[in-house]
């Protein structure tokens, strides 16, 4: 690699090689350079893809820096609406964080999603990146969790009745659903207790089961590399393409996070998130309350399932159509194993369509019928 | 107010206006720079007998012709068709007093567009001496266009002293030089003319992007730094040309910038502020990203990513141009004529024989008028700055308060430098408060701010406690809602002075009060429907 | 892994002639000055403000009053709040007043009055101070204690500016 420093110094005395080399001989940097330049990206017409979990990991970082600044005024429990109030309309630039943390937290769940669907119709889950796809699952689950806690967090009216809608979903659970949603409220209804405790595990405990989870997601991919469509695979070598991660693919990853960052200033700068009324206990939902888009298609799922059958059935219906497309989700390395091209690898495909239909059916149709 | 109102719903006037404005931005900087790139490229593709070059540029140019002569073209007649109609009075006046001036411009469009054409019809059917010949033509025939438009688009900013003192008179023409050359003028010219070079390389990366890495690398490499290169002296160079055209504008506009800093609250003017970060951050993705991307790895510099870097462009570019026309709030032509088209020398007139007087063309009942013809310049009812949401929650006696302080424009006005004065009589500015009331479903009360004082002389003297909270009525009292229709002229104060017998029967006392207190209270009363 | 079998081709060439690279790599720490103003500007003025603001109150502030019923009586010293400085109020023995920043001068631990003594000191480091003058009689602080103007209005010891 030849941009990168040499293990002998060169002919002039250089200090940065001096202190590289002194380092190197006591923490073995000459075997980290090696890991992480020896990657290769390959280079085909489905090469877009790989930015994806690039610019998921921009906007973690983005929610990283701007969160510990809200952490600097924000205050949880019963101050929590009026530290939002003056963050929003009172420090300075307090607008533009807290917009930046809004918009970049949805658009991370949009590259999370567009990532893992780019994965799964690559079949990148496939032999040896099994523990990438469920470290990854594990990872999607956490950022919806991160979504969900944090929408709480102003506590305006938007936010309590979005958690309250939102805390059906666990109600649902057979037999424990009740007692899940009163230790996760702290009590009997959404009050400064949830706030505090969505704080906490906004705060706290999701970062500390997010970090290392993705750690060893980014040190599985560095491990295996990029997977290739099924097409690019079967082209002979003379045919095929790749750049060296490093420097060339993190050249071109780096502009696309610097364009992903544009793209959050553009939001946060021309549509910065407003604040609403202070949460009420005691004021009725407002007409055509929802959850955050992320969270569209299971809502409407249930509603739509209630629609369709008597009573609790309809709920039950939808939490176990739900769950199952969710184990099969998890499982498909397994189902979909090394066969190539083979009836189940079309029926992986075929169900990654439909899922992925079916979420934007539901979400469109969940708007439209607010 | 002389000229019909251009009600364009949910977007506003302004902003057709700023769409087609933008977009044409992109274009005909890309023609003034693009002209220069072209030549100069043809020149050193000649010089260094490349063939493989002049194919490249002959497509180029070939896309130049389309995108400028085409879209360019029809974006600024539609910028033409758009003012005129969102801002008449404002056109007008630019016309009037540069008529010569576009005169010229026309001239050199014309000739710019016979140029392009032949250029790009000519190519390897004239001698190359020739052929360069008429790129230079173009090239700065285009840089003329731009040279006169820039002096038309600055004096709005910056009219400049010795305009101004003849403004108003007939007599502006005599200082249209020093009109067109005004205090903004070269700081601007030098900011476009560094932009239209950016945008030049911006655009011809979408050709070099085209070219096919993998059978003629070098080729692609080559073209594509040469045009990212073109980037890199306008980087450079905008930040101080930036200082200078900021050094140049008036003071209060300046000002404006640092209305974003604290807060974004519904009625602060935040928009130069949030534009200038966009600007900032746009610019140094552009670089960055031609740096990583198209520097670094020309082979693998795809069509996609160089439609990345032009909406970049397009961010920075809207992102200043918006800027740049908020800055001249509350006026189109600067201390001369404000954005709704009335001019500053006619407000006191105005304020006197009432505004519905004073214009030839009127709509909808006087309230309704005095929004239409004074405030939908720049607001919608429900869209851009919707007055529905700016004012959500207010009462009447609140929305007096605000046309108060938009009427007297006190010196601690938060809104005197970005709104023109609200003109009329009391009648038409009471009318215009119950028109917005009625946007906003604002609570029936007081009217102005005489009325709103006797809604306290009303409570003071426990009239509600018969005639009910804003006198709605009760077990022991009539409610006073219409009294003002019942009881006309000085009826009312008559009553009050001396009730009927029914009223003292039931109650009725008469009010002991100071003149003011009473005026107020009769205010009150009427106010009440 | 099979990628590494793949044929590398479009690694990175190396950039333009000396001259070019200097303008390049001006372009781009321009760049980089741009993303750190865009960035580090608005997270300064947002972590300043608590600060920036009490600074601005702080100069708007010239004058505090404060009703003399509620102070001790002659041969005692408070210590009040003038905007955000704590500040020394000195109530003498013949009913005379003086007012001092109450920040000693050396490294801005709170001083002390020792009616006892006679003067103003600083537990942190022994300094002392004149308490009729505020200059420094002992110790290390460097500069003497800033002298506000008191004056006693109506039933009001009014402590303001100099």
């Amino acid at each position: 690699m030849s941009s990168f420093p040499k293990s002998e110094p060169s002919g002039k005395p250089n200090i940065v090689d001096g202190v590289y080399n002194w380092a190197d001989e006591r923490l073995g940097l000459t075997e980290v350079v090696a890991l992480a330049t020896h990657k290769q990206v390959p280079q085909h017409k489905h090469s877009f893809w790989y930015y994806w979990g690039g610019i998921s990991l921009l906007c973690f970082i983005v929610q990283l820096l701007t969160g510990v600044l809200l952490l600097v005024y924000y205050r949880p429990g019963k101050e929590a609406y009026e530290s939002v109030r003056q963050i929003t309309y009172d420090v300075d630039f307090g607008w533009l964080i807290r917009s930046a943390h809004s918009w970049s937290a949805n658009l991370m769940v949009f590259a999370v999603f567009v990532h893992m669907f780019s994965v799964f119709f690559m079949k990148a889950y496939k032999k040896p990146r099994e523990f990438g796809w469920w470290t990854g699952l594990g990872l999607l689950g956490l950022v919806m969790l991160f979504g969900f806690s944090g929408y709480l967090l102003p506590m305006d009216e938007l936010s309590y009745f979005a958690t309250k809608v939102g805390l059906q979903l666990p109600s649902m659970l057979p037999g424990v659903g009740a007692i899940v949603n009163n230790v996760v409220r702290g009590g009997p209804s959404v009050g400064e207790n949830t706030v505090q405790r969505f704080f906490a595990l906004h705060v706290v405990v999701l970062p500390l089961l997010f970090m290392p989870l993705l750690g060893f997601h980014l040190l599985l991919v560095q491990k295996h590399g990029n997977a290739v469509p099924e097409g690019e695979a079967a082209k002979p070598l003379s045919q095929r393409r790749s750049v060296p991660f490093f420097p060339n693919f993190f050249a071109m990853d780096l502009a696309m996070w610097l364009i992903a960052l544009n793209v959050i200033t553009i939001l946060a700068t021309l549509f910065p998130w407003d604040l609403g009324q202070p949460a009420n206990a005691l004021a009725s939902a407002p007409i055509g309350i929802h959850p955050e888009w992320y969270f569209m298609s299971q809502f409407q799922l249930l509603k739509g399932m209630g629609l369709v059958l008597p009573g609790m059935m309809g709920e039950v219906v939808g939490m176990g159509l739900f769950t199952a497309v969710l184990l099969f989700w998890a499982v498909i390395p397994l189902f979909d194993s090394e066969t190539v091209a083979g009836k189940r690898a079309r029926i992986a495909t075929w169900t990654g369509y439909l899922v992925v239909t079916g979420m934007l059916a539901l979400t469109i149709w969940g708007y439209a019928a607010l | 107010m002389n000229y019909p109102v251009w009600d364009v719903p949910f977007l506003g006037s302004g902003w057709v206006v700023g769409i087609i404005a933008i977009f044409h931005v992109m274009i005909s900087h890309f023609a003034v720079g693009g002209g220069f790139y072209l030549i100069l490229a043809e020149r050193k593709a000649r010089r260094e007998n490349r063939a493989d070059w002049l194919e490249i540029i002959r497509r180029h140019s070939h896309f130049f012709l389309i995108l400028t002569a085409a879209f360019g073209t029809v974006s600024g007649v539609g910028i033409w068709f758009s003012i005129g109609l969102a801002s008449p009075q404002s056109t007008s006046a630019l016309i009037h007093n540069f008529v010569f001036g576009w005169a010229m411009e026309w001239c050199f469009f014309l000739v710019e567009i016979a140029t392009i054409l032949v250029y790009y019809s000519t190519w390897d059917r004239v001698d190359a001496k020739t052929h360069m010949r008429i790129g230079w033509l173009y090239a700065w025939t285009s840089f003329g266009t731009l040279a006169i438009i820039n002096g038309i688009l600055t004096f709005m900013l910056t009219p400049g002293k010795a305009w101004l003192a003849v403004a108003g008179t007939g007599r502006e023409a005599s200082e249209f030089w020093a009109a067109l050359f005004n205090p903004t003028y070269w700081p601007s010219l030098v900011l476009r003319t560094l932009i239209c070079f950016a945008l030049a390389g911006v655009w011809a990366l979408v050709t070099a992007s085209r070219i096919d890495g993998f059978t003629k690398p070098a080729l692609k490499t080559e073209v594509i730094r040469w045009s990212a290169r073109w980037l890199l002296p306008s980087f450079i160079l905008i930040p101080p040309a930036l200082a200078w055209y900021l050094y140049a504008v008036p003071e209060t506009s300046r000002q404006l910038l640092q209305l974003g800093v604290g807060t974004i609250g519904s009625g602060m003017f935040t928009q130069v502020a949030r534009a200038a970060l966009v600007t900032t951050m746009s610019s140094a993705t552009i670089l960055a990203v031609v740096y990583f991307l198209a520097w670094k790895n020309p082979k693998d510099f795809g069509l996609g990513h160089a439609i990345a870097v032009v909406f970049l462009a397009l961010a920075a570019t809207g992102a200043t141009e918006h800027a740049r026309e908020m800055i001249r709030k509350p006026y189109t032509i600067n201390q001369y004529m404000y954005s709704n088209g009335l001019r500053k020398s006619e407000i006191a007139h105005v304020n006197q024989v009432g505004f519905t007087t004073a214009s030839l063309w009127v709509s909808g009942n006087p309230g309704e008028a005095m929004f239409r013809g004074q405030c939908m310049n720049c607001h919608t009812i429900d869209g851009y700055r919707a007055m529905r949401q700016l004012l959500h929650g207010r009462d009447h006696a609140a929305i007096a308060r605000l046309l108060n302080i938009l009427h007297t424009v006190p010196a601690d006005s938060p809104y005197k430098n970005y709104m023109p004065p609200l003109s009329g009589t009391p009648e038409e500015i009471a009318a215009l408060n119950d028109y917005l009331g009625s946007l906003v479903g604002a609570a029936a009360g007081a009217n102005d701010v005489l009325a709103a004082k006797g809604k306290t002389v009303f409570d003071a003297n426990a009239c509600s406690a018969c005639h009910g909270d804003g006198g709605t009525g009760g077990p022991l009292a009539p409610a006073l809602t219409g009294v003002g229709t019942r009881l006309p002229g000085d009826k009312l104060a008559a009553f009050l002075a001396k009730p009927s017998d029914k009223a003292v029967a039931g109650g009725m006392p008469a009010p002991k009060l100071a003149d003011d207190d009473m005026k107020a209270l009769l205010a009150y009363l009427n106010s009440l429907k | 892994m099979s990628d590494s079998s793949l044929p590398i081709v479009n690694k990175i060439d190396e950039a333009a002639p000396a001259s070019r690279r200097g303008l390049l790599q001006l372009g781009i720490t321009l760049a980089g000055a741009c993303y750190a103003g865009a960035v580090g500007y608005p997270v300064y003025r947002y972590l300043a403000t608590p600060a920036r603001r009490a600074e601005l109150a702080d100069s708007e502030i010239t004058t505090v009053s404060i009703p003399a019923s509620g102070l001790p009586g002659p041969g005692t010293g408070t210590i009040f709040l003038f905007a955000s400085r704590p500040t020394l109020l000195i109530h003498h023995e013949d009913g005379h007043y003086t007012a001092f920043d109450a920040v000693c001068s050396h490294l801005g631990c709170t001083v002390a009055f020792q009616p006892d003594n006679h003067r103003i000191f600083c537990p942190c480091h022994g300094g002392v101070y004149d308490m009729n003058t505020g200059a420094v009689v002992s110790g290390p602080p460097p500069r003497g204690l800033k002298v506000y103007h008191v004056e006693v209005k109506d039933a009001n010891v009014v402590v303001s500016k100099v």
